[in-house]
C-alpha cells in the first residue's frame, strides 16, 4: 500500500516537473510568438518565445524522466546543421540579382558550401556517429521520424517547384532542371536510407518510416487543411449573417463646395 | 502575357509522384505497408486539425478587432475544435482504433502533439530548403535586358 502511495506520488511529481519544464514551456512559445506578431508586447513576446525555445531544447536535461523531451533533445541535435542550412539559403538566394538586400556575389558559393555541408552533416546523423543519442546510448526514437519525414516532404516540394518553375515563368527550363535536381537527390539519399543500415538503424526500420513519414505527411495536410476550411466556413457564415450594410447620404451643397475647392487646389501647373 | 502551363493538378501531381515513386520502390524491394500506418495517418490528421484550429482561433481576436468584437465566430470555431477533439477522443479510446504503442488516451495525446512537433520541423526545414533553392535559381541567373532603351 505504501510503495502504492509513494510510486504515485513519485509518478505525480515526474509530470509536474515534466509540465514545468517542457509543457508549460512548449505552450508559450506560440503564445509568446503571437504576442510578438500582434505588436501587443513585441519584446516582450520574443523574450518569452526565446527563453520558453531554450526551455524545451534543454529539457532532456531538466526532466530526464519524461519520454517527451526526447523531441526537445532532437531539436536541440538538429539545430546546428538547420541554422548552417539557413544561413547558406540566405547567401544562396541573396547573393544573385535582388533589387533589395544584396550581397557579395561570393556569398552564392559560400552558402552553396554551408546548404552542401548541412546536408553532408545530416546524412552523417544518419550513417556515421553523428547519430542523436539519448538514454542508454540509444539513438533518439524521434530523429526516426524527423530525417525520412525531411527527405520524403523536400523530394515533393522541389519536384512541385521545379514544375512551378517550368510551368509558370519564361525561358527557366534549366533552374526548374536543377531544382529537379535536388529532388532526385533528396529521393536518392531516402532510397540509399531504404538499402542501406544507418549507424544505429536499420535499412528496414527505415523503410517502416517511409510509409509512416508519408502517412505523418498527408494526415497533417489534410489536417491543417481541414482546420483552414472550417476556419472560412465560420467566417462566410458569420459575414453572410450580417444586414447589408446601410447606403450613405449623398454629399450636402457644402460638401462638394469643398471637395471641389480642393480639387482646384491641385489642379495647374504648365502645359508640357 | 502568355497562360501558364502548369495547374493546381498539376503541381499537386508533381509534389505527390515522388512520394508515389519511393513507397512504390519500398514495396518492391519486399517492405509491405507499415501496418501503423493508418493509425498515423489518422492521428497526424486529427492532431494537425485540433492545433491548426487553436491557432486560427488565436487569429480570430485580430478578426474581432476590426468587427466589434463579435461572439459568434469565437463560438463557431470553439465548436469545430471541439468536434476534433471528441473524434479524436472516440477514436483514441474505441479499442485499437488509433492507439499506438501507448499506455492510454492521454499518454496517446501528449505523444501525437510531440510528434507532430518534429514532424511540422522537419516540413519546415525541407520547405525552407525547397523554396530557398527555388529563390536562388531565380535571383541565380544573369538579368536579362527587357528593352534596348534599359542599356
Amino acid at each position: 500500500m505504501f510503495i502504492n502511495r509513494d510510486g504515485a506520488v513519485r509518478s505525480m511529481e515526474s509530470m509536474l516537473m515534466a509540465a514545468i519544464w517542457f509543457w508549460i514551456p512548449l505552450l508559450l512559445v506560440p503564445i509568446g510568438a503571437w504576442l510578438n506578431l500582434s505588436g501587443r508586447a513585441k519584446k516582450s513576446g520574443l523574450f518569452l518565445s526565446l527563453v520558453c525555445f531554450v526551455l524545451v531544447l534543454i529539457s532532456s536535461w531538466t526532466v530526464p524522466s519524461s519520454d517527451s523531451t526526447a523531441a526537445g533533445h532532437l531539436l536541440l541535435s538538429i539545430l546546428a546543421p538547420s541554422l548552417l542550412m539557413a544561413y547558406g539559403i540566405h547567401g544562396m538566394v541573396f547573393g544573385g540579382n535582388v533589387p533589395v538586400g544584396k550581397l557579395d556575389s561570393s556569398a552564392r558559393w559560400s552558402g552553396f558550401l554551408a546548404v552542401v555541408i548541412s546536408l553532408t552533416i545530416f546524412c552523417l546523423m544518419h550513417w556515421y556517429t553523428l547519430t542523436p543519442l539519448w538514454r542508454n546510448d540509444e539513438v533518439n526514437p524521434y530523429w526516426i521520424v524527423f530525417w525520412p519525414t525531411f527527405l520524403l516532404f523536400a523530394t515533393s516540394l522541389c519536384s512541385a517547384s521545379a514544375l512551378a518553375l517550368v510551368g509558370f515563368g519564361d525561358d527557366r527550363l534549366v533552374e526548374a532542371i536543377k531544382l529537379a535536381g535536388l529532388s532526385v537527390l533528396m529521393a536518392g539519399i531516402a532510397l540509399s536510407g531504404m538499402l542501406f543500415d544507418g549507424y544505429l538503424t536499420t535499412a528496414e526500420e527505415f523503410s517502416d518510416y517511409i510509409w509512416l513519414s508519408a502517412a505523418d505527411i498527408l494526415g497533417t495536410v489534410v489536417g491543417v487543411s481541414l482546420a483552414i476550411g472550417a476556419f472560412a466556413i465560420v467566417i462566410w457564415s458569420y459575414e453572410k449573417s450580417l444586414p447589408p450594410p446601410m447606403n450613405s447620404l449623398p454629399p450636402t451643397e457644402d460638401e462638394i463646395k469643398h471637395v471641389v475647392a480642393i480639387a482646384k487646389s491641385h489642379i495647374g501647373g504648365e502645359e508640357e | 502575357m502568355r497562360e501558364p502551363n502548369a495547374s493546381w493538378k498539376l503541381l499537386t501531381l508533381a509534389a505527390i509522384l515522388p512520394v508515389l515513386v519511393l513507397v512504390t520502390i519500398n514495396i518492391s524491394i519486399g517492405d509491405s505497408s507499415h501496418p501503423e500506418s493508418f493509425k498515423r495517418f489518422g492521428n497526424a490528421l486529427l492532431t494537425s486539425y485540433v492545433l491548426m484550429g487553436v491557432v486560427l482561433l488565436g487569429n480570430l481576436f485580430f478578426y474581432a478587432d476590426s468587427r466589434h468584437r463579435p461572439f459568434a465566430p469565437l463560438v463557431g470555431m470553439l465548436v469545430a475544435i471541439g468536434i476534433g477533439v471528441l473524434i479524436s477522443w472516440a477514436l483514441v479510446s474505441n479499442d485499437d482504433l488509433l492507439l499506438e504503442a501507448n499506455s492510454g488516451l492521454r499518454s496517446q495525446m501528449l505523444s501525437n502533439i510531440v510528434h507532430l512537433l518534429v514532424s511540422t520541423a522537419a516540413m519546415l526545414l525541407a520547405a525552407l530548403l525547397a523554396f530557398g533553392a527555388t529563390f536562388a535559381m531565380i535571383t541565380g541567373r544573369e538579368r536579362r535586358v527587357l528593352f534596348e532603351e534599359e542599356e
